[in-house]
């Protein structure tokens, strides 16, 4: 970790990865809504984000996917939900933004310090 | 983990579904086709989807080392002839009539064509959909520069 490495800055860029291996996972679900037999595939957002806090950041083990239970399944076998996926894409959309202003945001106080508040 | 890749996977998704909706367009064209060049009536064709690993060779996968196990696209697999007889109908003036004055017409139910064709224009929205979700993710992510 260099000096302008902040901790917040490696949470949110774990964070920002997270919510691009989702989206990852839902454009796979979206795109095989049609497919005989494919399984809902995600991951657990809030342990994902626990497991990467453990970790040291080298250490880039990917994230566990696995097949969603629970989901009324079609006759050829198809669990895809388009409400869920649908749900899921707004929401980790906003979760992207929100870690997008937040760097932001970190990154402009750090260059404030560097002008001297100027 | 990355978001161009993301953009494959919907795209790979359009064309697939693209592609369905051109076979379907095709049996409803064919609905009442008696001559084909096989000789005999139309053959309704079926389109069979399956997944697809993402694609190594192509650009945005390479550039961004894409080699996720989780991403799947989805592709046209096969294009079946349906197996169901012809339709016989009781036709004697028509020239294509058998000895007993029966025309066999293919097995196509326009309203089950339709169907299916309204399904894969939902499809194609959707993937729309997701494409546009992370072409806003990653024009978002450019922000964190400015």
């Amino acid at each position: 970790m260099s000096w302008i490495d902040t901790p917040i800055i490696e949470k949110l860029g774990e964070y920002l990865d997270l919510a691009a291996f989702r989206q990852t996972l839902i454009a796979s679900n979206l795109a095989n809504v049609d497919t005989p037999g494919y399984r809902t595939r995600d991951i657990n957002f809030e342990d994902e984000m626990q497991r990467a806090e453990g970790r040291a950041s080298s250490d880039a083990a990917p994230p566990r996917a696995f097949e969603v239970a629970g989901l009324m399944e079609r006759p050829d076998g198809n669990n895809v939900s388009l409400d869920r996926e649908s749900m899921l894409l707004a929401r980790t959309q906003l979760q992207f933004r929100l870690g997008v202003e937040l760097l932001r945001q970190e990154f402009q106080s750090l260059s404030t310090a560097i002008k001297e508040g100027s | 983990m990355n978001l161009l890749g993301v953009l494959e996977i919907s795209g790979s998704a359009l064309t697939a579904e693209r592609q369905r909706a051109e076979v379907l367009a095709s049996n409803l064209a064919n609905a009442q086709t008696t001559q084909t060049a096989k000789g005999g009536p139309y053959q309704r064709q079926l389109v069979i989807f399956g997944t697809r690993k993402a694609d190594s060779s192509t650009f945005a996968s390479a550039f961004a080392g894409f080699s996720d196990r989780y991403a799947q696209g989805v592709e046209v697999k096969r294009v079946l002839p349906d197996p169901t007889p012809p339709v016989q109908r009781f036709e004697p003036a028509h020239p294509d009539a058998d000895s007993q004055g029966y025309v066999a017409y293919p097995a196509v139910n326009p309203i089950e064509e339709m169907v299916n064709l309204m399904g894969a224009a939902r499809s194609y929205e959707l993937n729309v959909a997701a494409v546009q979700a992370t072409k806003n993710m990653i024009s978002q992510s450019f922000q964190i520069l400015s």
